[in-house]
């Protein structure tokens, strides 16, 4: 027993080869425990094994008063760049299609237990996520993974990062065919091929099984597969639509279709041409725009196309391409019981309620699918245990997660609905609501996320407790809204595709920070994420309740017939969304009312000191507060002109919200900048700001100030919808990191009282 | 043998009163005050999970969480990392930091009433399921070197422990009774001096 270690006990349960290549990371581990190996690259490689760094690794963390330097054990022993060894850390758990069986679920819930603080968090890619984890820790955590199948191999990092796919394929009534084993087949011929090892950037998959529902989301994805059937010659054929290009991020862009219809068998090959042409010419240095969407824009999806489908010519033959298509026709899942309708059976108390929101009557006569709505994304080890049970008591031999962060257990007997509820409510499972205006999607934002500008998940929980409260009492057309929450502009929580979308930003008032969410309406999570919402104003992070409410109120009394929200949005116009946001928008100063200044869920006092470390000129500069107004005054003109059609003027304001923002921004440094001349405006920003890289984020670096020069050197010579939108866009979030430069170079940052 | 990590948990004596929302900011000051040996790092606030660890202060070597599981809240101090050289001092630092922790909140007055926790009811838990899996020869192994923790841990009330019969998936736990202990000061009034570190 004294020897008895993970590695030895679980040798014969894990694949020579994966064991081999978790061997060698934590050989890896060693080394850079010894020094012996690169900081940065072993920062690469511990990523590429899904170990990500958390809040505070830097080794400093605001406490409310001041920040404090965490003395790890471990002294000056680093993980990579600025990230200390000891400090708790994140790692990723990829979940192929949302996949689990009951013994991994026991194994995840085990690892949780013991390498983590008993939580499990279900992502939006599908994965799990646990937090807290030490890096010593992590070459158990795999082996014991890995000895059921799972693993963390390229869930971070510049990486093909999780093949998601619908949860209810296989069983839903308006897909083409199950994509189950299709998704399963792209995962695994993708993870660690050598054709997708060079990437600037991450790269992101999904399947549909059809085009009308959002489950797979296939629209804001680097390459979505659709599936599609097709008459050839007397004969249904299987195939997909192909998209590529799209993507959330900082600025979404919609997916181009690459090809209507990829049959089955080619859909590999194509997705190793992609990665190819994607490595080949896919921007390396500049990380702001090295995901593929930009290869895509700058080439064009004609030349992209072109490109692909000349490097799938001269593919050499893989066997691999096609021999998973044997299993494609007998893959199923085994129900564990026989199918009964529900018929006569006692009903438990709260049962109808859940019944109505979270139990999706299959295609398969006398089988459900029951979803279980997690409080954001987030699940116990105890009740993962539990599930484990009732999935091989009630369900099949797959349980799902979702892109939402929940979990489904498929192929219920319906009769067995009662019992199954009652089981439930046990550990606490039956939350109704799944795709009501409380089933609320959140990244980990400052809780902790190292790029966290405010409480997502804080907001987000206040906002559940909140509508669930009202949720029996709101109008259907209320019910039905979607409501996405991201910490930062980065939109991890899928803010661009939510009827309501929040992301987190900072204000500064007199020498404080306030946390404030900018609002986005009007995306569409339906249609496989069909558009994308905008950005209409930012409001303190307390009044986000009120917005709401009065958002959803108003919405309430004043829709026409059964006009959707996006419809309404559009109707009510920006103008009139700005004045509805207005009242709302106002901080009461800190000796009034000092809870405007700490977040959700969060007693300190705010600060961005967590993300960047600031410089401290010291003295409040209302002039720059008078010249910004200026600036996102130019830029909501430029939305209006875009509601109108008007492109042209569209793209005008974006770019005069941005030199606005930019002479702003040098004001404060060169009061003698009066002129409106942009090439003055330009030179001075990139001289006072770019070039000593005042303006630099800690990680987004010179990104923002990228869009100004960009559209200040080449300017359009046409301008369309797409394109005004994205200026747009991309001048909102300029306009944004001039106000966090600000804040940080003018010192309220870093510089507060106490400190 | 010392476990991967162990665990000891205080139940609340008055968990009905109890105000979840104010832990944030205790921990939070905690943090800023360095209250508790160790290096502590974080606040995870996680009770919008059913029976759920609760508020969790975040340390290096040590997490303090008010956790509900089995509906019965209490504080669930785990030992994560450090250098002990066998499982009884291993568990005297376990028991001296946890008690240290419930003293703390007790004295806390933002609680009204003030918290208490119960000192004659423990559970131990060994996050070992290598070296301890939920089985009955656990309790044969590491029954000796307990039963020294916890006899200075409760001086001279008498004690009983016994293994938890519950789910084999689960932590192998070991549950503690003791009669007679009042209070938790008494438990750090009567920890015998060779407890100390």
């Amino acid at each position: 027993m004294a020897d008895q270690n993970w590695k030895t006990l679980l040798h014969d349960r894990i694949p020579d080869e994966r064991g081999q290549e978790i061997e060698t990371f934590a050989g890896q581990v060693e080394l850079r425990r010894q020094h012996k190996l690169d900081e940065k690259v072993f920062a690469e490689t511990r990523l590429r094994w899904g170990i990500y760094g958390q809040r505070y690794d830097n080794g400093q963390r605001y406490d409310g008063l001041t920040t404090q330097t965490l003395v790890f054990p471990a002294g000056d022993l680093t993980k990579g760049p600025n990230t200390y060894w000891d400090a708790p850390g994140m790692v990723r758990i990829k979940i192929p299609f949302g996949g689990v069986t009951p013994e991994q679920m026991e194994v995840l819930a085990e690892v949780a237990d013991e390498y983590s603080d008993g939580i499990l968090h279900v992502t939006t890619r599908q994965d799990f996520q646990l937090h807290f984890v030490h890096i010593d820790d992590t070459p158990d955590l795999m082996r014991r993974l890995m000895a059921v199948g799972i693993t963390t191999q390229e869930a971070c990092g510049n990486t093909v990062r999780n093949v998601t796919a619908c949860p209810l394929a296989g069983v839903c009534h308006d897909e083409a065919f199950d994509v189950t084993p299709y998704s399963k087949a792209m995962a695994y011929f993708l993870l660690g091929h050598a054709d997708t090892q060079d990437f600037g950037r991450k790269f992101k998959t999904a399947f549909s099984g059809c085009e009308q529902h959002a489950c797979a989301l296939v629209n804001m994805h680097d390459l979505g597969l659709l599936a599609r059937t097709k008459t050839v010659d007397g004969e249904v054929k299987r195939g997909f639509a192909v998209f590529v290009g799209g993507g959330l991020g900082t600025i979404p862009h919609q997916a181009k279709l690459l090809s209507s219809f990829v049959t089955e068998d080619e859909i590999l090959p194509l997705a190793q041409a992609i990665a190819r042409v994607f490595a080949r010419l896919g921007e390396k240095k500049n990380r702001n725009r090295a995901r593929i969407k930009f290869l895509v824009e700058q080439l064009g999806i004609e030349e992209f196309s072109r490109l692909v489908f000349e490097e799938r010519d001269q593919l050499p033959h893989d066997d691999r391409w096609t021999s998973y298509l044997s299993e494609v026709q007998e893959y199923h899942e085994t129900p564990t019981r026989q199918p009964f309708s529900l018929n006569g059976q006692a009903k438990p108390d709260g049962f109808e309620a859940w019944h109505q929101t979270n139990v999706y009557q299959q295609r398969q006569p006398g089988y459900v699918a029951v979803y279980l709505n997690l409080p954001l994304g987030d699940l116990t080890s105890t009740q993962m245990f539990a599930l484990a049970d009732l999935a091989r008591q009630y369900a099949g031999d797959t349980v799902r997660t979702t892109v939402e962060q929940n979990m489904v257990l498929r192929w219920v007997s319906e009769a067995d609905l009662p019992d199954l509820y009652s089981a439930l409510k046990v550990i606490g499972l039956v939350e109704p609501g799944i795709n009501t205006i409380v089933d609320i999607t959140s990244c980990p934002g400052t809780d902790t996320c190292k790029l966290g500008i405010a409480s997502s998940r804080g907001l987000s929980g206040e906002l559940r407790d909140q509508l669930t409260a009202k949720l029996p009492t709101l109008p259907d057309a209320v019910k039905e809204l979607k409501i996405k929450v991201s910490g930062c502009f980065n939109s991890c929580g899928q803010h661009h595709v939510a009827d309501i979308g929040f992301f987190g930003n900072s204000r500064r008032s007199g020498n404080y920070l306030v946390p404030h969410f900018q609002v986005v309406l009007g995306g569409k999570w339906k249609e496989n994420a069909g558009s994308f919402g905008m950005a209409v104003g930012a409001v303190p992070s307390k009044r986000v309740p009120d917005v709401l409410e009065a958002i959803t109120n108003r919405y309430a009394s004043e829709r026409a017939g059964a006009e959707s929200f996006q419809d309404w949005v559009t109707r009510l116009g920006k103008k009139e969304v700005k004045a509805m946001l207005e009242p709302f928008t106002h901080v009461p100063a800190h000796e009034v009312d000092a809870s405007f200044y700490a977040d959700w869920g969060d007693t300190r006092e705010y600060s961005l000191g967590d993300i960047g470390v600031g410089e401290c000129a010291g003295e409040v500069v209302s002039l720059f507060s008078m010249e910004i107004a200026k600036a996102e005054s130019n830029h909501f003109d430029g939305l209006l002109a875009l509601d109108e059609g008007q492109y042209a003027k569209a793209d005008e304001g974006a770019y005069r919200g941005m030199l606005l923002a930019a002479r702003a921004l040098v004001r404060t440094r060169f009061l003698a900048l009066m002129s409106d001349d942009p090439t003055q405006i330009v030179e001075a920003f990139r001289a006072q700001f770019y070039d000593t890289k005042l303006f630099f984020d800690p990680y987004a670096g010179g990104k923002f100030a990228s869009y100004l020069f960009r559209r200040y050197e080449n300017p359009p010579t046409t301008v369309d919808a797409d394109s005004a939108r994205r200026l747009l866009a991309e001048a909102q979030l300029f306009i944004e990191a001039c106000y966090a430069c600000e804040a940080r170079v003018n010192g309220a940052i870093t510089d507060l009282p106490g400190s | 043998m010392i476990p991967f990590r162990a665990q000891v948990k205080f139940f609340l004596e008055n968990p009905d009163s109890v105000d979840g929302s104010l832990f944030v900011g205790v921990f939070q000051r905690w943090i800023q005050q360095k209250a508790l040996d160790g290096l502590l790092i974080d606040v995870a606030d996680y009770r919008h999970v059913f029976e759920g660890p609760g508020v969790i202060l975040i340390g290096h070597e040590s997490d303090y969480a008010i956790e509900y599981r089995n509906g019965r809240p209490g504080l669930l101090h785990t030992r994560k990392r450090g250098l002990e050289a066998d499982l009884p001092t291993q568990l005297r630092n376990t028991f001296r930091l946890a008690l240290a922790a419930c003293e703390l909140l007790e004295a806390e007055t933002v609680f009204i009433p003030r918290l208490k926790f119960r000192a004659d009811t423990i559970e131990i838990r060994f996050a070992d399921r290598l070296q301890l899996p939920n089985l009955p020869d656990s309790f044969e192994r590491i029954k000796d070197d307990l039963g020294v923790a916890l006899a200075e841990l409760y001086a001279a009330y008498p004690v009983q422990f016994a293994p938890v019969e519950q789910d084999a998936r689960y932590l192998f736990t070991v549950g503690v009774k003791a009669e007679g202990v009042r209070d938790i000061a008494a438990l750090v009034r009567h920890r015998q001096p060779s407890a100390q570190p």
